[in-house]
């Protein structure tokens, strides 16, 4: 295990191995991204439409659904925690497969999911392709050279590295969804002000989350009014003093709506807090389903400690 | 870009968490908390701006805007991005739960750093704002780039591969970034000069 282990392969190899696979991903991932977003604007922009957190698809229906919301909080994010910290691919590989079973578990909306995996794979798909060429070589790694191309070397610890952070980011993010939309968004952060945290907090959350909506709305009109006189996207000055000018636009009015938001806020008798949306009862099924979660937390980080 | 989950060492995630829940105190407590929720509607415009492509020659970017949100802002910058990031995670998974800490201080810190900068050399006269929120928004999205470099780096050293790549894949974005907050900032000092002054954009 002391040297490093060269492995020889035929030029050939390039293509079928790192080009073709490339080439197919970044063909068809984006391709499938842009299916599965709905396309509400007739534009080459890509179309940011703010996903519902919560819609109405499946509710109350799994086990999650009916889980305390503080507790199904705490559980999942240390139990991502726990995730975050494991450094071996069998053992996230292991957490992918735990994640993949409660996602179906969950019954969520499985087209939100997709849209999550996709916002994930421009960040991973570099990732796998800049660490198996940039890893440093240690004594042990395994090298892969294609033919005569002797500046092309292929660390495969940095293929299992790279792959190994993939599964850990997949396995977290697939839990988002039965995390935040078994409920809709103000329980949740009701669930939050709860377990401590301030308040003002959440209230900030839920006013952002509103007026994100409303102010998509409102840059969508301003596009359409730009397109209207005739403006169009292009690598120059003139494209980005408009977009500067429409941001600049989107600040003013942005900071004029506050005013009138805070005052038709006062108007209906804000006093620095939102009416609570409901009661939280503990009972024993909620704390059965946490322990359930924290063996597996458990066994996974356990896994990945004893196997060296 | 934003950091993904299970990229950063479990303490360094810890660790951002507490930092920037040390700084969004401190960010909070330097406003009225009367004007909190004016935050929280300002950031879903600097979200929606966020989102708006440039075009880049064949490709395109998004801004990153620290740069101007500090300039805009002050000390309320780091609660508005710290706030954005948070919706970005939940909503679009961009950056992940786990390492929201970390992106919130790789993205705020140098947004109050930018706007102390912005505040201190701002001027009076038009062309010079202009060019001064230019200088703001290129220095706040280096910063970032600076920050997510320090941050993977601290994965060891099979990231600094990774972090060079980062690093050199933000020099147009500070390019851009830099471009479009100077006309924005000139756009501002034109039609709404209230808001480049120092924190009294809420309190007119």
């Amino acid at each position: 295990m002391t040297d490093v282990h060269h492995i020889q392969v035929p030029l050939w190899y390039l293509p079928l191995l790192v080009l073709i696979p490339a080439a197919v991903a970044a063909g068809v991932v984006p391709w499938l991204g842009r299916r599965a977003r709905t396309r509400v604007v007739p534009e080459k922009d890509p179309d940011w439409s703010i996903p519902p957190l919560a819609d109405s698809h499946g509710q109350g229906i799994s086990l999650i659904h009916r889980w305390d919301v503080r507790c199904k909080i705490v559980t999942m994010l240390a139990y991502s925690f726990a995730i975050a910290s494991l450094r071996h691919l069998s053992a996230a590989a292991a957490a992918l497969c735990v994640s993949l079973v409660v996602l179906l578990a969950a019954k969520v909306s499985f087209h939100k999911v997709l849209l999550r995996v996709f916002a994930l794979a421009g960040f991973l798909g570099m990732l796998l392709v800049v660490m198996p060429l940039t890893v440093p070589v240690h004594p042990g790694d395994t090298i892969l050279v294609f033919g005569s191309l002797d500046w092309l070397n292929v660390n495969l610890r940095g293929v299992v590295l790279a792959a190994t952070i993939a599964a850990k980011a997949m396995a977290i993010a697939l839990l988002m969804e039965p995390l935040l939309s078994t409920a809709p968004l103000p329980v949740t952060l009701h669930g939050l002000s709860r377990l401590g945290v301030p308040d003002m907090a959440g209230q900030m959350v839920l006013l952002s989350y509103r007026y994100l909506h409303v102010f998509t709305h409102e840059a969508r009109r301003m596009t359409a009014g730009m397109q209207a006189r005739g403006f169009e996207k292009k690598t120059n000055m003139a494209t980005l003093r408009a977009l500067a000018n429409f941001l600049g636009m989107i600040f003013v009015r942005s900071f004029e709506r506050t005013e009138r938001v805070f005052d038709a806020m006062q108007a209906r008798g804000y006093n620095g807090r939102f009416p609570d949306p409901g009661h939280l009862q503990i009972q024993w099924l909620d704390i059965l389903q946490t322990g359930v979660w924290v063996a597996a937390g458990t066994a996974l980080v356990l896994f990945d400690y004893v196997k060296v | 870009m934003h950091i993904s989950d299970g990229v950063l060492p479990i303490a360094v995630t810890i660790g951002g968490y507490a930092v920037s829940a040390g700084i969004a105190a401190w960010s909070a407590r330097r406003i009225h908390s009367r004007d909190l929720p004016k935050v929280a509607v300002v950031t879903s415009a600097f979200f929606v701006a966020s989102l708006i492509h440039i075009p880049f020659g064949p490709t395109s970017a998004h801004l990153l805007l620290p740069g101007l949100a500090g300039a805009l802002l002050g000390p309320a910058a780091f609660l508005s991005i710290s706030l954005g990031l948070f919706l970005q995670s939940i909503l679009f998974q961009f950056g992940g739960i786990t390492a929201l800490g970390a992106n919130a201080v790789m993205m705020g810190v140098p947004a109050v750093i930018c706007g102390w900068f912005f505040q201190y050399f701002k001027g009076r006269t038009k062309a010079r704002q202009a060019f001064t929120g230019g200088l703001a928004g290129a220095l706040g999205t280096f910063l970032s780039a600076v920050f997510l470099a320090g941050l993977l780096m601290t994965g060891g050293e099979d990231f600094f591969g990774v972090a060079k790549i980062a690093l050199i894949a933000h020099v147009p974005v500070i390019v851009i970034e830099g471009v479009v907050s100077g006309f924005t900032i000139g756009f501002l000092a034109r039609v709404k000069p209230a808001l480049l002054q120092p924190v009294r954009s809420f309190h007119d």
